[in-house]
């Protein structure tokens, strides 16, 4: 794997408030991360750094060959365009601005458009769109020149379930050979498709690492037990587990042991069990704990 | 220039699209028009709204093609450059304000091209405007008062465009540089507070921007003091050209103000 983007100690302060603060990761080539934090935490800033809109009041953001804005595509949170104009010409128009040739532009532009779904409403103007259609034409100016690196602000927080599962599934198919960071306070879609996480709060970046990784950091690493009723799951239960309604909770000290205890007290016990499970956090226990950590 | 020409069509496409290329220059043709006929029916008007006292006489000036000319400037000075500041004066601070320039400041143009894009449709929809002005003002000036030698004419019109381009450098410089409300308050304060000081305290000097209008006139009526003419056209073009670099620099330099 190679390193497409490096970020050392970026930094912004706005008077005497520092919204970003000193933040360090890397982005490998062709995976995707995802920027996750309460709101106000900073992704907006950071992402804006990283674009070059905004300048660092600190730190460097340093992308593979050389030049950052040649070789990115963004999607701000809610994009604006020139009503005027129809879909394929803003988009043909994002191609060139890029550096693609005039003819190879135009071709380009309908073949995005096709793909996010706007090919039926490319010769439309762009003040008859609906939110949902402005958000598919935001990613396909952001991908039209094939960008190395797709930066996205909430790219679907705006949409309604429909719209973010297709939103999700474009993405999805860009994976492959684009390398994606994209900020998001909605944790499912970031469970969905991540390779990296970047816990973002109050300007820090307060956790980092794979989904895999920061699970087995904040996991609660018990079994769960339904039984049938409230006294089954009393009298099995043993003083060190806890009870909760029909659930019985298991700390594991030792795996495989204690999985194997557990199942041979199940298999003999006499009560109705409704269902036996690993207990995984999910990625919001995990956020309320980052931030409550932090 | 990175970007140049595909930026110019995009400004020309909304231009037209908004349709600015039909009513400014409609708005100056009625401004055109308005001295040659207001002037040329003066009388007829006072009889038919009545009320004139008995015995009133009035005076009315012998009128000169000319004369119409210069009171058709007078309007588009002061009406004709209101309504064009105040249609362009967000052109770059209002794209910023609504976020629609962020998707282009992200990508690899040069801010120079995109200053530059804005400049030249701006000028041509202030050429066609004046000389839609012009050519009504000086078509009724001719049927009603008589011909103005074409020379003159054209002398007075390139002058007019040249303080034109003065006005647009400044317009464009302040929506570089400042939200859309400082921007029309600065732009409205350095050219028509500008005209006011000239007018008031400017026996004093004969260069500036600010009395080139008048000298297009003096000059088609063969009374222009040839040397202030030329200083005056020159001052003008330098601090056009200065006005564009500072504009560019600022657009620059607030590029990261646009929405997000």
């Amino acid at each position: 794997m190679t390193t497409l983007l490096q970020v050392t100690g970026l930094t912004k302060q706005f008077a005497e408030h520092k919204v970003v603060d000193d933040v360090h990761f890397i982005l490998e080539d062709k995976t995707s991360t995802a920027l996750i934090g309460p709101n106000g935490a900073g992704k907006t800033t950071t992402l804006s750094m990283l674009t070059g809109l905004l300048k660092p009041t600190a730190g460097s953001v340093r992308i593979l060959d050389g030049d950052l804005r040649a070789n990115i595509g963004f999607l701000p949170q809610y994009p604006q365009f020139h009503p005027w104009l129809s879909a394929l010409e803003f988009t043909e128009m994002a191609a060139r601005l890029n550096g693609v040739i005039a003819k190879k532009a135009k071709v380009e532009a309908r073949k995005t458009l096709e793909f996010v779904g706007l090919g039926d409403a490319q010769h439309k103007k762009i003040a008859t769109f609906s939110g949902g259609m402005k958000q598919r034409l935001g990613i396909s100016q952001a991908i039209v020149h094939k960008p190395k690196l797709l930066l996205l602000d909430e790219p679907v927080s705006a949409l309604d379930p429909v719209g973010r599962r297709e939103v999700l599934d474009l993405l999805k198919g860009l994976q492959q050979d684009t390398t994606i960071l994209y900020s998001t306070h909605i944790l499912n879609d970031a469970e969905e498709m991540t390779d990296q996480l970047l816990f973002l709060q109050n300007g820090k970046l307060v956790e980092q690492g794979t989904l895999r990784e920061v699970r087995q950091r904040f996991d609660e690493q018990k079994f769960v037990v339904e039984f049938g009723s409230e006294e089954e799951a009393k009298l099995f239960a043993s003083p060190s587990d806890r009870v909760v309604g029909c659930y019985v909770y298991i700390e594991i000290l030792n795996e495989e042991p204690t999985m194997k205890k557990l199942l041979h007290r199940l298999s003999v016990c006499t009560y109705t069990i409704r269902k036996v499970e690993r207990q995984t956090a999910s990625l919001e226990e995990i956020f309320m704990k980052v931030a409550k950590k932090a | 220039m990175r970007g140049f020409n595909i930026l110019l069509q995009k400004e020309f496409k909304e231009a037209w699209r908004s349709w600015k290329f039909l009513w400014i220059p409609l708005v100056f043709a009625l401004l055109g028009m308005s001295d040659p006929l207001t002037n040329y029916y003066m009388m007829d008007i006072l009889n038919a709204v009545g009320n004139v006292p008995e015995g009133f006489e009035m005076l009315v000036p012998e009128l000169m093609p000319v004369d119409l000319l210069q009171a058709s400037i007078g309007q588009f000075q002061t009406i004709g450059l209101l309504v064009m500041m105040a249609t362009f004066v967000g052109i770059i601070s209002k794209e910023r304000a609504n976020g629609m320039a962020t998707l282009f400041y992200v990508r690899p143009i040069s801010f120079g091209a995109y200053f530059m894009s804005k400049f030249i449709v701006m000028s041509t929809v202030s050429f066609v405007s004046i000389f839609a002005g012009f050519a009504a003002s000086v078509y009724y000036t001719s049927i009603l008062y008589g011909t103005l030698d074409l020379g003159a004419l054209l002398v007075s019109f390139c002058t007019y465009y040249v303080w034109l381009l003065f006005v647009i450098a400044v317009t464009l410089m302040m929506s570089a540089s400042f939200k859309t409300v400082i921007a029309t308050t600065c732009g409205f304060t350095v050219i028509f507070l500008g005209q006011i000081v000239d007018m008031i305290v400017g026996m004093f000097w004969t260069i500036s921007p600010w009395k080139l209008p008048s000298y297009g006139i003096l000059l088609a009526r063969g009374t222009m003091e040839m040397l202030d003419y030329w200083w005056s056209v020159i001052i003008t073009v330098v601090l056009t050209l200065i006005f564009i670099n500072i504009g560019i620099m600022m657009m620059k330099r607030n590029a990261s103000s646009t929405k997000i």
